[in-house]
């Protein structure tokens, strides 16, 4: 028994010694040839979209930075979407930009990275926070240690050098509506769906849609009794909620959603219900997941603004400040949706571009992701 | 007559019920949309995932363990196993995933049953690290992403119906999928090693004490390594029917569940120190979380008391099960349920 012990001890060991190993030396290739590994990738996706004459701009300073984007985490095809940008424009300058993610969507997880981040002494780094507010402190730090910071969806950061909005918040939820009320032929009941009632740019566009329809779809009506339900950034709880949703409101039309998971989520309880053309959604989609949903006409389209140029807009940005550019409205960060970018009323911080797309059944398949 | 009213009155069971049939009634009287064929329909396939989960976290809490990998264990299963026929470009019925699904479960319950039965150390920290190994394994390893679409077969199973509830009034339709057959399946299989096999009595008897069992000439080691590898079977397979019934795999959908699973064996009257619980139990306890979780809306608990809601339940819940217990009397009232299962 007590020999079985020290066995398992020291397997345990020898283990997590090679697990230490291994685990270094697949990080150290992922950050290198993730350049050269993203180069032939750059010729199928539309030479690189707008983005190439942008990157020749700054082509001088090749090599001089290290630029680090930390997404939420690594496994959400968000942010795999997002590498895919950040590892194409690595190719086309030739500089030291890589994506670096937790393993799960965790605040703390991403603060201790950032911390790791800034011990490294990267030049700049480009984040998508978890939770905002408990990731300031840590974003003090890097700023203090004279690392440029840059955030994505982070409109309330304090310790940034800028943050990126893809389009504004009202812009964005009036955009959802827009889409909804065509699906629902401008007429009928409906409910907003948000990841968390506490999460803050969900509720926002959520808000700004509901807005939107009371200036612009005076047919349409907002549930009363549940204005705003929750899907936990959950696809099966989407499912579930919108299922209860349907039974107990005969009269509801429409939902709106925000999370990626919703509206794909809502989209399977319409189907299975057997309200396909009687109950509609729209909302946040990723074009790869919900190619199915968008033919079989189950969902009339998705909005979304494609992750992979925000990443670029962000290191774009990130560049122009270590060089040393003066940011003054409009900024042109040579990405499609980010060329004529305006400060948020009120902000010397926030800026905003109109980076949204709409996804339907005619192009979903046309974006390679 | 009179004795069999008693012995209702002091089962765990019997409280569990009366709470479950109280909450559909009000639930019945918010939404008028309880005892709706459609809505029968979507809970008992909102059960088949939970209700495995629970299975197998039941045996084990019964044998004095706890077991708090299998959302790991479950997502790496079903990752793997999508992954890997989805590479193949596998086009035939979902038999094969779930063999594969149930080796690889075998596989990853040996790694827990090894450290808790063999090597004796606590279940709980043993099934915290392999949760972790299991999760990086998965995120880090297999760089586990969501996949969007599944073999034909595995969707096949998770969506063609069974049987298909629409309710008249409102035009409503809901299915059930054919793998709410294969729950069933395993909880017969379940109640039937519990009650009737040496294993299944290792497993209580060991619960209630392990020295005693090993005295009586249980094998202990044995019968909690075969547990956690029975643990691991039942998860993966949870883990390929959610994943089936999805119609896709989200790698981290299902982590987080364990508190929940564990919240509604213990509800269900299994004492959470072991050796004493029953299947019955054990499903009932299960049933009223997930009639919890999935009925906040037709309640019309709003959105933002719906966590109190669920957390109130599980005291209220937990206390009349814990003042029942105590009540018809821990030492006789532990040999009485040893024996009957």
């Amino acid at each position: 028994m007590k020999n079985m012990k020290k066995f398992a001890a020291l397997f345990m060991v020898t283990a997590m010694v090679l697990v230490g190993i291994t685990g270094c030396g697949s990080n150290a290739e992922e950050s290198a040839p993730a350049a050269e590994g993203a180069a032939p990738a750059e010729g199928e996706s539309a030479a690189g979209e707008d983005a190439a004459p942008a990157a020749e701009e700054s082509a001088p300073a090749a090599g001089d930075y290290e630029i680090v984007v930390v997404p939420k985490d690594s496994s959400n095809p968000w942010f795999v979407r997002m590498d895919t940008g950040v590892k194409e424009y690595a190719a086309e300058t030739g500089m030291n930009v890589y994506q670096k993610g937790t393993d799960e969507i965790d605040a703390t997880k991403q603060a201790q990275l950032v911390q790791d981040l800034i011990a490294q002494g990267v030049d700049a780094i480009c984040v998508v926070p978890v939770d905002p507010e408990s990731l300031e402190p840590v974003l003090k730090q890097a700023m203090d240690a004279g690392i440029v910071v840059i955030a994505h969806e982070g409109a309330s950061l304090e310790n940034v050098n800028y943050d990126i909005e893809a389009f504004s918040n009202s812009g964005y939820g009036a955009f959802i509506m827009d889409n909804l009320a065509e699906a629902m032929g401008e007429e009928g009941v409906y409910t907003t769906m948000v990841a968390d009632v506490t999460n803050a740019s969900h509720n926002e566009w959520a808000d700004a849609g509901v807005a939107w329809q009371k200036e612009h779809y005076p047919n349409m009506t907002l549930l009363e009794e549940e204005p705003r339900v929750e899907s936990h950034d959950n696809g099966d709880t989407a499912y579930n909620v919108a299922k209860e949703l349907f039974k107990k409101y005969p009269d509801l039309k429409g939902i709106m959603g925000t999370s990626s998971f919703d509206a794909p989520g809502v989209a399977r309880a319409i189907d299975e219900l057997g309200l396909v053309d009687k109950a509609y959604t729209s909302g946040t989609g990723m074009p790869g997941d919900n190619a199915a949903l968008l033919k079989s006409g189950t969902v009339k389209s998705l909005t979304l603004w494609d992750p992979a140029i925000a990443g670029k807009a962000m290191i774009s940005l990130a560049v122009k400040v270590l060089d040393g550019e003066e940011i003054g409205a409009p900024v042109d960060l040579g990405v499609e949706g980010y060329e004529a970018m305006t400060f948020r009323e009120g902000s010397s911080t926030v800026l905003e571009g109109e980076g949204w797309i709409v996804i339907d059944a005619d192009n979903v398949d046309s974006f390679g992701f | 007559m009179q004795l069999k009213i008693n012995k209702l009155l002091k089962q765990n069971e019997t409280y569990i019920f009366l709470i479950i049939l109280a909450l559909s009634f009000l639930i019945q009287i918010r939404s008028g949309q309880f005892y709706t064929s459609n809505n029968i329909v979507d809970i008992m396939s909102a059960m088949i995932v939970p209700g495995l989960f629970a299975i197998g976290e039941f045996l084990v809490i019964l044998s004095g363990g706890i077991d708090v990998s299998f959302p790991a264990l479950a997502s790496l299963t079903a990752y793997a196993t999508t992954k890997m026929f989805l590479d193949m470009g596998y086009e035939g019925s979902v038999f094969l995933p779930l063999i594969v699904a149930v080796l690889i479960g075998v596989v990853l319950g040996a790694i827990n049953g090894f450290f808790v039965g063999y090597l004796n150390l606590p279940a709980m920290i043993v099934t915290l690290g392999t949760s972790s190994v299991f999760k990086g394994f998965m995120q880090g390893t297999l760089e586990s992403k969501q996949l969007a679409v599944i073999p034909t077969g595995m969707k096949d199973f998770g969506t063609v119906a069974v049987y298909t509830a629409t309710n008249a009034q409102s035009g409503l339709s809901s299915r059930l999928p054919i793998a709410f057959l294969l729950f069933v399946a395993v909880i017969l299989i379940a109640f039937f090693v519990l009650k009737y096999t040496m294993f299944g009595r290792g497993i209580y008897a060991i619960g209630g004490n392990e020295s005693a069992a090993y005295n009586a000439g249980f094998r202990v080691k044995w019968t909690k390594f075969l547990l956690y590898v029975f643990a691991g079977i039942v998860a993966s397979i949870a883990g390929i029917i959610r994943v089936c019934m999805m119609q896709q795999c989200h790698p981290t959908n299902m982590l987080g569940m364990e508190m929940n699973i564990i919240a509604g064996v213990v509800l269900g009257g299994t004492a959470i120190v072991g050796g004493r619980g029953t299947m019955t139990g054990c499903i009932l306890g299960t049933l009223l979380i997930v009639l919890v979780e999935n009925s906040m809306i037709l309640i019309g608990v709003p959105v933002v008391w719906k966590n109190v809601f669920v957390g109130l339940l599980i005291v209220v819940g937990t206390i009349v099960s814990a003042y029942q217990s105590s009540h018809s009397g821990i030492g006789k009232g532990h040999h009485k349920k040893t024996e009957e299962a």
